[in-house]
């Protein structure tokens, strides 16, 4: 069914590869004839600049820069390019016929030039904001790096505030995300390894990793999947992240994203890959498992036992966020003699005169919230204010007061509310499931919950992440792979890497010293 | 074709379930009316008639449960509670109602045709507590003005919750009773519930037991006969011994605070004779001396200890003796006793074993320590005039 709506598609897709740079010939030796070239390539675009100039000995040595405007840092182009050919007495320093290398070694002031040739090329430099140097003469150029845009300086991401720990995080600019990696592992072990995706976008991503630690697998894995990437265009690491899903309608991420310098880092000691998108903050890391959900950051940087119990409060209410809604509407509607007599008395009682079924005022609360919460996300920080106030009390005290719903059904909305928001990592998941389970509690009570719960259990089962089982760790208690999944050990007793992430080099560090505690 | 094969038989599966995973019928708690706890009446005319405290609840701000009486009749139990419904409109939700409470009239026709329906129900509960009424009717019970809880079943069912500190009524559910019937035992006891006129108001207490014998009401004993009962079954969880010790010539009464007690029953065979051992071991401590003497000091603690232990054994013989006489009905369990412990024994004996009991030897031993005087080391009066 689904084979036969995608072979309809258009044969002319936007993935149909670029034409139009390949169909130009080469450089020519005339400087106009060139300059021509570039104007046709770049037409209709007026952000490109052309400057021609002449030194002012040699009347021969023509020359012209080309770039785009604001990708550049002027200084260095009027400093370094055009003060030095224009001043330089050329007819004098000049020794060997060939011009434009003698320019490129002797007169330009620059940490990166190359000489080209390939239209291709030069094109997407001077995109990428290089300053293409023509001379009358030559059918080649030079390519002056001359980079230099506004980039948003590194401060700590909002999504991932920390009280304790490095306050930097990632910007849009795939270099200084880089030096912000390379800064914290100085190893020649870790690899960067570029790669561009995106048929009109061009998009630079760099895959990460530390050369002994990582497994060749899940390396290999993931360069064959971002091979068979045919997209016209990435803007943010989210567009990769669900193309190179093993789960593609599984509502539970198997590819991680993080803000945090620390946190790649802490996962390439892991053995885990990361794979930094140019234009997004956010880098992604394989293979993701299931606990690195309610991992954070800073458990690694407090006491043990305080990180662990937090990590206990994430994963518990992970499991309330998606279950408390079907528990209390099944023992209400159903299991009533599960119900303590004092409890069963007051919700009997704020039940009276409620004209609305529970399981009905509970499906329209939850609903409620996630408007809430999603006009919270879109407003302006200054109306967001209004929202909560509009919405927590028209919502909860005025609904109940008019007899609409009843108190318990506000609470347990609110609770559900609540403990879905610290885990923000899976929410679709939480979402989904949520109303699943609360479906087979409506029909079948208890049962229809363990049902959809079972169901729950089974897919998380069943996911693998580059292969890796999703739901690892979770079930173990041993050492390796236990250590770090729902407590965190101190740090003198995790003295090995996790075994089924990377599988190389698996000590951290030595055993014998650190077994006395 | 092997997939949908395979969903088909899996989804199969699922729907056979919900049609026989029982009750699941979707019904919000507004729905049904709450029944906190039943009295059960015999008409003149030979109907029972059911009484059942019903819970109601009022919504609104200041939310206050009240409970009002709903009355139905019929021919069996089952029959009496469902013609209930068309007096009270709502269905009406058994799961937890906590006490059942029994007139003499229907205790003495027999206990076990009433709690057939209660048990046999799935929506009624076991842990349902059982009463005797000693008032007329049962329904008197639920008449009386409400006192510390606004529903007066669940007063009750607390009243015989705390009272394990007073030792004066055991708590019989259901389930307890059905075992108590069906393991051979000829007889049990039940609590029993009367009235009370105190400061011009009436009020329950429960005190004493019921003795149901062969199913049928037999006697009653009051709350002091019953603490011995207690005694003998090893189920003394708390409660106070009093004793009157003379001191030079004037009576003081001591109150002792039980704080563990241990009976320890074994039969001893000597060809045909059967005899029963009881060894009691309470562990008190002295928690009122009304008058002077000094019982703290060694001396006239053991003193002390060993009167108390001598009384406690003359009452324990005293209430044997009475029920060996009056009801022949055993009660404490010695039958159950002698079939865990000499089976072929109990074979033997069992077809006329109420005839045996009412022979039986029995051979009280009571050992009574004193643990401490709690607060105070001397008496008040004492340390006033020294």
């Amino acid at each position: 069914m689904l084979n036969n709506l995608f072979k309809k598609k258009p044969k002319d897709s936007p993935t149909g590869k670029e034409a139009n740079t390949a169909e130009y010939l080469g450089l020519s030796k005339t400087l106009e004839k060139n300059i021509a070239l570039f104007k046709s390539i770049f037409e209709n675009d007026e952000t490109l600049v052309i400057r021609e100039f002449q030194n002012k000995n040699l009347k021969a040595a023509r020359c012209c820069i080309l770039y785009i405007d604001g990708m550049v840092n002027s200084e260095i182009i009027n400093q370094n390019i055009i003060l030095p050919v224009l001043r330089n007495d050329l007819s004098v320093n000049i020794e060997s016929d060939n011009l434009l290398n003698e320019l490129m070694c002797k007169v330009i002031v620059s940490n990166d030039v190359k000489e080209k040739a390939d239209i291709n090329e030069i094109v997407g430099s001077i995109i990428y904001g290089d300053t293409l140097f023509l001379l009358d003469g030559y059918d080649k150029a030079l390519i002056i790096s001359t980079k230099g845009w506004q980039i948003r300086s590194v401060t700590e991401p909002d999504s991932a505030k920390v009280v304790r720990g490095p306050r930097e995080g990632f910007t849009e600019s795939i270099l200084v995300n880089l030096s912000l990696l390379r800064r914290k592992i100085k190893n020649p072990q870790l690899k960067f390894r570029f790669k561009e995706i995106g048929e009109r976008t061009h998009t630079r991503t760099c895959i990460c990793y530390i050369g002994n630690l990582a497994s060749m697998d899940v390396l290999s894995q993931l360069e064959q999947r971002l091979e068979k990437i045919k997209i016209d265009g990435i803007i943010d690491s989210g567009y990769i992240q669900e193309l190179i899903k093993d789960a593609p309608y599984s509502p539970f991420e198997t590819v991680g994203s993080t803000e945090r310098p620390d946190v790649i880092a802490a996962k390439l000691l892991e053995g885990r890959i990361a794979l930094f998108v140019d234009g997004s903050p956010f880098v992604l890391t394989v293979p993701y498992v299931v606990v690195e959900n309610f991992q954070a950051n800073e458990d690694y940087y407090n006491n043990y036992i305080f990180a662990t119990m937090n990590r206990l409060i994430r994963g518990f209410t992970a499991v309330t966020s998606i279950t408390i809604p079907a528990i209390f509407l099944s023992l209400v509607t159903y299991h009533q003699e599960m119900l303590p007599t004092p409890m069963l008395l007051s919700i009997s009682s704020s039940r009276q005169n409620v004209p609305i079924p529970t399981v009905a005022s509970l499906f329209i609360m939850l609903f409620i919230f996630d408007v809430l919460r999603e006009v919270g996300v879109r407003m302006p920080t200054p109306i967001g204010q209004t929202v909560s106030i509009v919405g927590s009390l028209v919502l909860g005290q005025a609904a109940v007061e008019a007899k609409l719903v009843s108190a318990p059904v506000i609470i347990v909305t609110a609770i559900t509310g609540i403990t879905t928001l610290i885990n923000m990592n899976f929410i679709s998941a939480t979402i989904i499931f949520r109303t699943l389970l609360l479906l087979g509690a409506a029909f079948l009570g208890i049962y229809g919950f363990l049902l959809c719960f079972i169901i729950l259990y089974l897919h998380l089962m069943s996911i693998r992440s580059f292969g890796v089982p999703y739901m690892m760790n979770v079930t173990k208690a041993q050492n390796h792979d236990g250590q770090d999944a729902w407590i965190r050990a101190p740090w003198w007793m995790m003295t090995t890497r996790p075994k089924i992430i990377g599988g190389r080099d698996l000590p951290r560090q030595p055993q014998s010293k650190n077994e006395k505690g | 074709m092997k997939r949908i094969k395979a969903t088909l038989l899996t989804l199969m599966l699922l729907i056979s379930c919900i049609f026989f995973a029982g009750c699941l019928n979707y019904r919000e708690v507004d729905e049904f009316s709450i029944v906190a706890g039943v009295a059960v009446d015999k008409e003149q005319s030979g109907q029972y008639k059911l009484t059942a405290e019903v819970v109601k609840i009022g919504g609104g701000k200041d939310t206050k449960t009240t409970s009002e009486l709903i009355t139905g009749e019929g021919k069996t139990m089952f029959d009496a509670a469902r013609n209930m419904i068309s007096v009270s409109g709502k269905k009406l939700y058994w799961s937890h109602a906590k006490v059942l409470i029994l007139s003499e009239t229907v205790a003495r026709e027999g206990v076990g045709k009433i709690l057939d329906w209660y048990g046999r129900d799935p929506e009624t509960r076991e842990e349902t507590l059982i009463l005797v009424s000693q008032a007329e009717t049962a329904r008197e019970i639920f008449d009386i003005p409400e006192n510390t809880e606004d529903i007066k079943s669940f007063q009750l069912g607390q009243i015989i919750t705390n009272e394990k500190s007073l030792s004066k009524a055991p708590k019989t559910d259901i389930l307890q009773f059905a075992i108590d019937s069906q393991s051979g035992k000829a007889a049990t006891v039940i609590p029993t519930i009367g009235l009370k006129q105190a400061e011009k108001k009436t009020v329950a207490q429960i005190m004493g037991v019921a003795i149901i014998k062969d199913d049928k009401l037999a006697g009653m004993l009051d709350g002091e006969e019953t603490k011995y009962l207690s005694f003998i079954k090893d189920e003394i969880k708390g409660g106070i011994l009093t004793e009157e010790v003379q001191v030079r010539g004037t009576p003081t009464r001591i109150a002792l605070e039980i704080f563990g007690s241990k009976t320890k029953t074994s039969p001893v065979i000597q060809g045909n004779d059967i005899q029963m051992n009881i060894d009691i071991e309470t562990t008190v401590s002295i928690g009122e001396i009304s008058g002077n003497g000094n019982f703290i000091e060694e001396e006239g603690r053991v003193q002390l200890e060993k009167l108390a232990g001598a009384v406690l054994k003359q009452r324990v013989e005293a209430l044997i003796e009475k029920i060996k006489m009056q009801y022949g009905a055993d009660i404490f369990g010695f039958g159950g006793k002698l079939r865990e412990d000499r089976v072929k024994v109990w074979n033997s004996v069992s077809s006329n074993w109420n005839d045996v009991f009412k022979s039986l030897k029995i051979n009280v031993t009571a050992t009574v320590h004193i643990k401490n005087s709690a607060g105070y080391t001397r008496n008040l009066q004492e340390s006033e005039s020294s």
